[in-house]
C-alpha cells in the first residue's frame, strides 16, 4: 500500500508536467484547430531560457530564505514571458498566414518549427544533456510511510494552479469570452468587433508561457534536459490532451495526470517497459468509448 | 500580393529542410583534400572508412575513438605506406542521427564506403545494435570492418551471428578487437559477488542490442555465482523519468544497482535519479556504454560510487602504448579515450593487411577480398594494447577488461583485468 501511494505521488508529479503542456496544446488546437508541433520543443525552450535567466542571476546551487522566492519568481516569469513571445513569434511568421490554407498545410509547417526550434536549441546549448542547477532546497515531507519531496509538492501544486487561473480566465474575463468566441466562429466573432488576431495571439502567449513554466518546472524536477527533451514529452502531453478531450483546459490537466499515474503504476505493477503501451491502449480504450476524450463536448464548445 | 506570401511559406519551409539536413549524418569529411578532381590519380589514394558516432551525446567517446584511427592512417602515410606507391587516407562518417548512434545511418554510411572503390577496410562501428545494421552490407560486399568497441555476442558468435552473414554465409568480414559481452558479463558478475561483495541486485537495462545483451548476461552469471536478482527491467527510448522504477527498485534494498546500456540512452539519468528514489549510497555498477566522460556530466555528484568496466585495456598502464599516447597527445592536445588505442590498434591491423595485399597485386591497387584474408590471417600483431589476433569468429584472442571507479566526480583505474579467451 505505502508502495503503491509512493508510485502515485510519482505518477502525480510527472503528469503535473503533462498537464502543464497539454494546456498549451489544448488551447491552441481549441481555438484554431492546429496540432501545434512545436509546443514541445517551446517546453525544451522554456528549460533552457530558465537555464539562461539562472545564469544571469549568478545561481549555481541551492538558494535558500528570501532570495530563494525572488530568484524562482524571477525565473519563472521570465521563463513564461520568454516563451510566450516566442509561441507569439512562430504564430505570427508561420501560422497566421496559413490561417485559411488547407489543414495540412499549417500541420507541416508546424513539424518544420519543431525542427527548427529543435536546431537552433541544439545549435545553442549543444547535442548532449545539460545539468539544471539545483536551486531549490528539496526537503522529502513524511506523510505516514510516504515521502513526498519539495519538488514534487512544486510540480503538482503549479499544475493545478495554473489551471485554475487559466480556467477562471477563459470563462469570466472579457478576452477570455473573446477566445471562446473565435474558438466557436471566427468569421462571426470579427463581425461582432472582436480582433482575432490578437486574440489568437493571446492564445499563443499563454499556451506558450504555460510550457515556458513546465519547462523551469521540469529543470528543476529532474535537474537536466537536453535539446531533444520536448519530443516525447510533447507527444505524452499531446495525448494527454487528446485523452482528456481536446480542446478542454480541465481535460488536458485530467489526461495529463492521468498518463502520469498509468505509467507510474504500470512500472510498479508490470513493467517499466510496459508503460507506453498501456498508455496508449488506455487512449486508444477511452476513444472507442468516448471519441472526444474524457471531458470533451461534441458542441462547438471549445477552449 | 500572394507572391510574397507564398514565398515566404515556402522559405520557412526550405528553412526547416535545411536545418534538418544539418543534422543528417551523411557528411564526408576527408583528411586531405588530395585525390579530389583527378581522375587518374583516384586509383593511388587507398582509404580507410571509419565509420563512428561523433557529434551528440555519444560525441565525448566517438571522436577520441575517431581520432585514434586517423592518427593510425596519418602515421602509415607519413611514413611511406606502402613504399610510398600509394596515397593513404581516411574517410569518417557519423552514424549519429539527433544526437545518438543510429543503426539506419550506419548502414546508410556503409553503403558509401562500399560504393567508393578506393575504401578497402573499415574501422568501425561503436555501437551493437549499429554493427547488426552493417554487417549483412560488408558481408555482401566483402570489405573488412574492425570494431573498436561493439561488444554484444550475437555479432561474432551463435545463430544471430550466422544470420547476419546472408550472403556469404561462410565468409566473415566483421573483427573486433575488444572484449565480448558474455565475457564482460561474466566478469562484471564476478567483480559484484566477488570483489565487491554484492549479494543481492537490481537490473536495468535499454532494451537495445549491446544494453540488453549486456545485462542478460549479467543476470545469468550473478545468479550462477548464487546472487539474488530482485528483478530485471528495460526502459524504453527517449525515456526521461525514471522515479517509479526506481522507487520499485528502492523497495527491494538491493546492494547494486546494474545499468546495461550507454549514457546516451539513460546510464546517466538512472545514476542522477536514484538519489531522489533513496537509492543515493547504493553503488552503480554497469559497462563499458557509462565509461565515457559524458557520464559524470550528466549524473553530476551522484556519479560517484560507480563502477565500470571497459572492454580494453586501459591503455595509461601499458607500457606499449606510451609512444601512441604520446603521439596522440602531441596530435590532438587532448586525451586518449578508452578506445582510441583500439581504434588505432583496428586501423594498424588493416594497414599492414593492405600493405601486404599490395604485394601480393604486385604492387597494383589489392581487391578487398585480398585484404580481408590478411585481416583474418591476423595473429600475435604488436600494438599499443598488446599482442592481437583473431579467432575464426572475429572475436579478439586476448580479451582484456579495465575496471574503473568514479571518486570525485573522476574515473579511477581499480585493476585490469586479463580475461581466459
Amino acid at each position: 500500500m505505502t508502495l503503491f501511494l509512493q508510485q502515485v505521488i510519482n505518477g502525480l508529479s510527472l503528469g503535473g508536467i503533462y498537464a502543464l503542456i497539454a494546456l498549451g496544446y489544448t488551447m491552441v488546437y481549441g481555438i484554431i484547430e492546429l496540432i501545434n508541433f512545436a509546443h514541445g520543443d517551446v517546453y525544451t525552450l522554456g528549460t533552457f531560457f530558465s537555464l539562461a535567466i539562472l545564469a544571469l542571476l549568478g545561481v549555481t546551487g541551492i538558494v535558500s530564505g528570501p532570495m530563494l522566492i525572488v530568484v524562482v519568481v524571477v525565473t519563472i516569469l521570465g521563463a513564461m514571458l520568454l516563451c510566450g513571445l516566442t509561441g507569439v513569434v512562430i504564430e505570427r511568421l508561420a501560422y497566421r498566414r496559413l490561417r485559411n490554407a488547407p489543414k495540412l498545410a499549417p500541420l507541416i509547417t508546424a513539424v518544420g518549427m519543431s525542427f527548427i526550434l529543435e536546431n537552433l536549441m541544439q545549435y545553442w546549448k549543444g547535442p548532449s544533456p545539460v545539468a539544471f542547477p539545483q536551486v531549490i532546497p528539496n526537503p522529502a515531507f513524511a506523510i505516514g510511510a510516504v515521502t513526498i519531496e519539495a519538488k514534487q509538492m512544486m510540480v503538482i501544486l503549479l499544475a493545478i494552479v495554473l489551471m485554475i487561473v487559466l480556467q477562471t480566465f477563459v470563462r469570466h474575463s472579457r478576452l477570455g469570452k473573446a477566445m471562446r468566441a473565435t474558438a466557436q466562429d471566427k468569421d462571426a466573432a470579427q463581425l461582432m468587433g472582436i480582433d482575432i488576431n490578437t486574440t489568437i495571439a493571446l492564445t499563443f502567449l499563454i499556451g506558450s508561457a504555460l510550457a515556458g513554466a513546465a519547462g523551469f518546472v521540469s529543470g528543476v524536477y529532474y535537474g537536466s534536459t537536453w535539446f531533444l527533451n520536448g519530443f516525447a514529452a510533447g507527444l505524452k502531453a499531446f495525448t494527454a490532451a487528446v485523452l482528456g478531450g481536446i480542446g478542454n483546459i480541465a481535460g488536458a490537466m485530467l489526461g495529463g495526470f492521468l498518463i502520469g499515474l498509468i505509467e507510474a503504476l504500470t512500472t510498479q505493477f508490470i513493467s517499466d517497459q510496459w508503460a507506453n503501451v498501456v498508455v496508449f491502449s488506455v487512449l486508444v480504450l477511452v476513444l472507442i468509448f468516448r471519441p472526444t476524450g474524457l471531458l470533451g463536448e461534441s458542441l462547438p464548445n471549445k477552449v | 500580393m500572394r507572391l510574397p506570401q507564398n514565398s515566404r511559406a515556402v522559405a520557412a519551409i526550405a528553412l526547416a529542410a535545411v536545418l534538418t539536413a544539418c543534422n543528417s549524418s551523411t557528411s564526408t569529411t576527408s583528411t586531405s583534400a588530395g585525390s579530389s578532381g583527378e581522375p587518374a590519380a583516384a586509383g593511388q589514394t587507398i582509404k580507410i572508412g571509419v565509420d563512428l558516432p561523433v557529434s551528440g551525446a555519444d560525441a565525448s567517446i566517438g571522436i577520441p575513438t575517431q581520432n585514434g584511427a586517423v592518427l593510425a592512417v596519418e602515421e602509415a602515410d607519413k611514413n611511406g605506406f606502402a613504399g610510398g606507391k600509394f596515397k593513404l587516407d581516411t574517410s569518417l562518417l557519423d552514424d549519429a542521427v539527433q544526437g545518438k548512434h543510429d543503426p539506419a545511418a550506419g548502414a546508410q554510411n556503409v553503403k558509401t564506403f562500399i560504393a567508393d572503390s578506393s575504401v578497402l577496410a573499415m574501422v568501425g562501428p561503436f555501437n551493437s545494435n549499429v554493427a547488426k545494421a552493417e554487417i549483412p552490407l560488408t558481408n555482401d560486399a566483402g570489405l573488412v570492418q574492425i570494431a573498436p568497441s561493439t561488444t554484444n555476442d550475437g555479432l561474432t558468435i551463435g545463430d544471430d551471428a550466422k544470420k547476419l552473414r546472408t550472403a556469404h554465409p561462410d565468409v566473415n568480414t566483421f573483427f573486433r578487437v575488444c572484449t565480448r559481452d558474455s565475457r564482460q558479463g561474466l566478469a562484471l558478475a564476478q567483480i559484484a559477488w566477488q570483489k565487491l561483495g554484492y549479494k543481492k541486485a537490481f537490473i536495468i537495462d535499454d532494451n537495445e542490442t549491446y544494453g540488453k545483451g549486456l545485462a542478460d548476461v549479467f543476470d545469468a552469471s550473478f545468479k550462477q555465482l548464487g546472487g539474488t536478482v530482485l528483478g530485471h527491467e528495460h526502459t524504453t527510448a527517449n525515456q526521461q523519468d525514471f522515479k517509479a522504477l526506481l522507487t520499485k527498485a528502492a523497495s527491494l534494498h538491493p546492494d547494486v544497482v546494474f545499468y546495461g546500456g550507454t549514457t546516451s540512452t539513460g546510464g546517466g539519468l538512472v545514476r542522477k535519479q536514484m538519489a531522489d528514489a533513496g537509492l543515493g549510497k547504493t553503488p552503480y555498477l554497469g559497462g563499458d556504454g557509462i565509461s565515457d566522460d559524458e557520464f559524470e556530466k550528466v549524473a553530476g555528484d551522484s556519479a560517484n560510487g560507480s563502477y565500470m568496466t571497459v572492454a580494453a585495456p586501459d591503455a595509461s598502464k601499458l607500457p606499449s602504448a606510451k609512444a601512441f599516447i604520446a603521439a596522440y597527445t602531441a596530435r590532438f592536445k587532448s586525451n586518449v579515450g578508452p578506445y582510441s588505442a583500439n581504434a588505432y590498434t583496428a586501423a594498424k591491423i588493416e594497414i599492414a593487411a593492405i600493405e601486404k595485399a599490395i604485394n601480393d597485386a604486385g604492387g597494383k591497387m589489392p581487391t578487398r577480398a585480398d585484404v580481408l584474408k590478411y585481416v583474418a590471417a591476423t595473429k600475435d600483431f604488436d600494438s599499443p594494447i598488446g599482442k592481437v589476433g583473431f579467432d575464426a569468429n572475429g572475436d579478439t584472442t586476448s580479451p582484456i577488461l579495465t575496471l574503473l571507479e568514479v571518486t570525485g566526480g573522476k574515473k579511477v583505474t581499480i585493476e585490469v583485468i586479463t580475461l581466459k579467451s
